[in-house]
C-alpha cells in the first residue's frame, strides 16, 4: 500500500518561481525513505506538501495532487492532516510551547480531544517511546537538543500518525545524538511500522536504516528508488559526487576501477567483511 | 494550595486585587493585602526562582517611592504608591506561578470568550520570554565580536543598538512564523475542545473563593 | 600567539564548564576543536574571544593577558565566525554588512573600502556586494559572515561547526576557501563533529571532554586513540578499514583515496 503518492505536483509560493516541478512518486506503507538533494533543491517543501501546509498554509499556486494515507491533501485540513502526518521541522525547538516535558505530550493530546485519563497514559506510553520516561516534570528549557527533539517527536507521535516527517533532523546534534535518533526512528520504522520521510545531508547516518532514497534537485525529482540505485546514479552520472558516503565512495570507485562487484555496504563491518574475503580470495589466488 | 483553584477563579482573583489596591488608601490595609498575597505564595509553595523575581519586584518598587518622594516630598503619597503597585503586582506571580499557561489559555479562550489565538499568544508569548532574552545575548555577543560597544551619550548607543534590534526582531518574526506553523502542522487549529474543557471548569471552591472576593470588595468600597 | 594557562571556567550555579586547561595556537595553524556537545568546545573559543573571563588562570595574547580586553578588543586579532549568521546580519547591503566590522574598529574610510573589497573577494562575493543579505542562500550567508570577520584583519579566524546543516557542496566550497586562507597565512580554529574534516584539513586537534582538554595532538593520533569512542568520536571510515585490512599489506591512512589506490591495485584483476 502506498503511503504517499505525489501525482505530478508542481508548486509555486510566488508565481511563477516554481519550487517543485512535476514531482511524480510514491512512498510505501512502512518504508524508511530519505529526502536528498543540494539545498534549494525543494525537500522541504516537499515535506510541507506531504503535511498538507503547502497549500493550507502558505496558500501559492499549485497543480497535481498529493495523496497521504488514502486522502487527497487538498480535500482535507491541516488538523485532519495531523492525525495522519506527523511532523518535525529543523527548527524543532520552537515547536515546543509548553513549560513542562508531559505538558507538551498532553498538548498534542488535547489538541486531538482526547479525555483526560487516555492523556495520562498516553502521555506515559509516547515519553516510554522515545525514551524520555522518569522527565515527565522535566522543564523543556533544562532539556539538552537531543532531548528536546526526542520530545518534539514523542510530540507529534502522540497523535497516533502513520507517517512521521522529519527535517533535517541531525543539524544540531553530535555524532552519538545523531546515531541515537536514527537507531530511534529505525525502531519507530521496523516496531511500530510507522512510514519514515526524512530530509537529511550526511547519508552514512541512513544507511543502515533507509531502504528508499529520493534525489531532488531544482524541484525535480532526479531518481527514486533502492539507496543502491540512487547513490550509484549519483556517482556515475556525477551528481553531487561530494555527497556520497565515504564508503560508497570506496566501493563504487573499486567497482569502477577493478571490475568486481560489491555489495550494497550499509555499514564499515559490511565494507570490511566483503573486503576480507576479497582480499583473502585474491590472496589465495596468488598463493 | 493556589493550584487547586481554577485558572478562571486566579484571573478573577488577580482583577479583584487589582481593583482593591485601586481603592484601597490606608497603608495600613496595602499592607495586609500584600502580606496576604504573600503568604498565598508561601502556601502554594512556589519555586524559589519566583521569590528571586518579587525580591527585584521589591527594589523596583522602594526605586519608585524613592523617585516619588525626590519629585513630590510626599512621604505618605510615596509609600502608598509603592504599596499600590506591589499589591498590584504581586498578584501576577501568583496567578503565573500557580496556574499552568495553557489551562490559563483555555479558560480566557472557552469562559472568557477571549478567541482562541489572543489567549494562545499571550502564554506562549510568556513561554519564549527566556527563548528570547537568550537569543539577544547571542545576537550582543556576536556584534560585539566585530567590535560593537554600547559606549557614547545616549544618541549613539541607540544608533548603535540597532546592531542588535534588528537581527533579534528578524529572528524573532520568523521564529513565531514557524512556530504558528508548527502549531497548525499539530493540529492546534482542531475546535474539538472536549478535554481543554473538562479541566479549567468551575467547582464549588471556586465558587466560594468568587463569593469571597466579591464580599471583600463590597466591604472596602464601603468601610475605606 | 595566543596561550591559555590553567584556564578554569564556570557558569553561575553551575558545575565547572572548563577545569585546567593549558593549550597553545600557534600562528600559522589549522586547528580543530572536536567534543560532544555541552563538552566546552564553544566556551572555550568564548573564552579566547574574551566573550567569557577565565574564573581562574590567564589566556595571553602575544605573552600579554588578555584579562583587561573586551570582545571588541579581541576583534582585531580573532575573527569569530558564529555557526547562525541570521544571528547578526542587520545592514541592508551585503557591502556595507561587511564594512560593520572595520567601521567599528576606527579604520580609516580608505582601509574600510580596501578591507571589504578584499573580503568579500576572497569569499566569493563580489558579484553580491549590491544585494540585500536576507536574500542570499544559507551558504552564502556562511560566507558572509567569514568576509565580515575577514574585513578586521584578524590573524585568527574561529569558526563554529560551520558546516553544520550545509549541503556537501556548500562544505567542499568553505573548506576550499579555509584552505586558500590557511595558505595565505591566516591561523584556523575550526569547531567541528566531522571526523572525516578532521582527517582531511586538520593539523592538530584538541579534543574536549567534560570541560577538560581530553587530546592535543595529530588526526592520526587521534584516531588511534583508546579512547576515542569515550570521546563520543569514531574515526573515518578510511582509517576503520585500512586497520582492519591491514594483515593484505594495506597501508594504514586516514583518507580515502589512497585506501582507494592501494585496494584497487591489490584487486585489479590481471590477465
Amino acid at each position: 500500500m502506498s503511503a504517499i503518492t505525489v501525482q505530478n505536483f508542481s508548486y509555486a509560493y510566488q508565481h511563477p518561481h516554481k519550487v517543485l516541478d512535476h514531482i511524480t512518486l510514491h512512498v510505501e506503507s512502512g518504508s524508511f525513505t530519505a529526502l536528498l538533494g543540494p539545498s534549494g533543491a525543494g525537500k522541504t517543501s516537499l515535506c510541507l506538501a506531504v503535511a498538507g501546509a503547502i497549500p493550507h498554509y502558505f496558500g501559492g499556486s499549485l497543480s497535481g495532487t498529493v495523496t497521504v494515507g488514502g486522502t487527497v491533501t487538498t480535500d482535507s485540513s491541516m488538523p485532519e492532516l495531523a492525525c495522519t502526518v506527523g511532523s518535525v521541522l529543523q527548527d524543532y525547538e520552537i515547536q515546543l510551547v509548553t513549560m513542562t516535558v508531559e505538558e507538551e505530550i498532553a498538548f498534542s493530546l488535547e489538541n486531538q480531544g482526547m479525555s483526560e485519563a487516555d492523556i495520562a497514559r498516553c502521555t506515559r506510553e509516547t515519553l516510554a517511546a522515545v525514551g524520555l520516561t522518569g522527565y515527565e516534570k522535566a522543564e523543556v528549557a533544562s532539556l539538552s537538543g537531543g532531548q528536546k527533539q526526542r520530545l518534539a517527536i514523542g510530540s507529534v507521535l502522540a497523535a497516533n500518525p502513520s507517517v512521521l516527517v522529519l527535517d533535517e533532523p541531525s543539524s544540531a546534534l553530535d555524532p552519538e545524538g545523531t546515531a541515537t535518533l536514527y537507531q530511534l526512528l529505525g525502531a519507530l520504522n521496523k516496531q511500530r511500522g510507522l512510514t519514515i520521510l526524512v530530509v537529511e545531508h550526511n547519508i552514512t547516518q541512513l544507511l543502515p536504516y533507509a531502504d528508499q532514497f529520493i534525489l531532488l534537485d531544482q524541484g525535480k525529482v532526479v531518481q527514486a528508488g533502492s539507496p543502491e540505485t540512487v547513490l550509484t546514479t549519483m556517482w556515475t552520472k556525477s551528481i553531487t559526487p561530494e555527497a556520497l558516503p565515504p564508503l560508497w565512495q570506496l566501493k563504487l570507485s573499486l567497482e569502477a576501477q577493478t571490475g568486481c562487484k560489491l555489495a550494497a555496504w550499509r555499514n564499515e563491518q559490511e565494507a570490511i567483511d566483503e573486503l576480507m574475503a576479497v582480499l583473502a580470495k585474491e590472496a589465495r589466488h596468488y598463493a | 494550595m493556589m493550584q487547586k483553584f481554577a485558572p478562571l477563579t486566579k484571573l478573577l482573583l488577580t482583577l479583584f486585587i487589582t481593583l482593591w489596591s485601586i481603592m484601597l488608601q490606608s497603608m495600613t490595609a496595602l499592607g495586609l493585602l500584600i502580606a496576604g498575597q504573600l503568604l498565598l505564595l508561601v502556601a502554594s509553595q512556589v519555586r524559589a526562582t519566583v521569590y528571586k523575581g518579587i525580591a527585584s519586584l521589591l527594589l523596583f518598587a522602594a526605586l519608585l517611592a524613592g523617585i516619588q518622594l525626590a519629585l513630590s516630598g510626599d512621604t505618605t503619597l510615596a509609600i502608598t504608591t509603592a504599596l499600590k503597585m506591589t499589591a498590584m503586582t504581586l498578584v501576577f506571580f501568583i496567578l503565573l506561578a500557580t496556574t499552568r499557561m495553557q489551562d490559563l489559555s483555555i479558560a480566557l479562550v472557552s469562559q472568557c470568550r477571549v478567541p482562541h489565538e489572543y489567549a494562545f499568544m499571550l502564554t506562549a508569548a510568556l513561554r519564549f520570554i527566556p527563548d528570547f532574552l537568550n537569543e539577544s545575548k547571542a545576537i550582543q555577543e556576536a556584534q560585539a565580536c566585530r567590535g560593537y560597544r554600547s559606549q557614547g551619550n545616549p544618541l549613539k548607543r541607540l544608533t548603535a543598538y540597532a546592531a542588535i534590534l534588528k537581527p533579534l526582531v528578524l529572528k524573532a518574526v520568523s521564529r513565531s512564523e514557524t512556530m504558528a506553523l508548527s502549531l497548525e502542522l499539530r493540529g492546534f487549529a482542531n475546535r474539538r475542545m472536549s478535554s481543554f474543557r473538562s479541566r479549567v471548569v468551575l467547582t464549588a471552591r471556586d465558587y466560594a473563593a468568587v463569593m469571597v472576593m466579591t464580599g471583600l470588595s463590597v466591604f472596602i468600597l464601603n468601610f475605606c | 600567539m595566543l596561550e591559555c594557562c590553567s584556564v578554569d571556567f564556570s557558569y553561575k550555579a553551575q558545575t565547572q564548564a572548563i577545569q585546567q586547561v593549558s593549550l597553545t595556537i600557534h600562528a600559522g595553524e589549522f586547528l580543530a576543536i572536536a567534543g560532544r556537545n555541552g563538552s566546552g568546545k564553544t566556551t572555550l573559543t568564548r573564552l579566547l574571544m574574551a566573550l567569557r573571563k577565565p574564573t581562574s588562570g590567564d589566556i595571553l595574547l602575544h605573552g600579554t593577558s588578555t584579562k583587561p580586553y573586551s570582545p571588541a578588543d579581541m576583534a582585531h586579532h580573532i575573527g569569530y565566525v558564529f555557526q547562525n549568521p541570521d544571528r547578526q546580519i542587520f545592514r541592508d547591503t551585503v557591502f556595507s554588512e561587511v564594512s560593520y566590522g572595520p567601521e567599528q574598529l576606527g579604520y580609516s574610510p580608505e582601509q574600510i573600502q580596501a578591507y571589504t573589497q578584499e573580503a568579500l573577494a576572497v569569499t566569493g562575493l563580489s558579484a553580491l556586494a549590491g544585494a540585500y543579505p536576507s536574500t542570499l542562500s544559507r551558504g552564502q550567508k556562511q560566507r558572509l559572515a567569514i568576509a565580515s570577520a575577514l574585513a578586521m584583519q584578524p590573524a585568527l579566524l574561529i569558526l563554529d561547526e560551520p558546516t553544520s546543516g550545509q549541503d556537501a557542496q556548500e562544505c567542499q566550497k568553505l573548506l576550499a576557501l579555509l584552505n586558500k586562507l590557511h595558505a595565505q597565512g591566516k591561523t584556523i580554529l575550526l569547531i567541528t563533529h566531522d571526523m572525516e574534516i578532521l582527517a582531511h584539513h586538520a593539523q592538530r586537534v584538541i579534543v574536549m571532554d567534560h570541560g577538560r582538554k581530553g587530546f592535543d595532538g595529530s588526526p592520526a593520533e587521534l584516531f588511534q586513540h583508546e579512547d576515542l569512542a569515550a570521546w563520543g568520536l569514531s574515526a573515518p571510515s578510511a582509517f576503520t578499514i585500512s586497520r582492519s585490512v591491514a594483515a593484505f599489506g594495506i597501508r594504514q591512512t586516514c583518507l580515502m583515496e589512497p585506501l582507494i589506490r592501494e585496494l584497487s591495485q591489490k584487486l585489479r584483476r590481471k590477465p
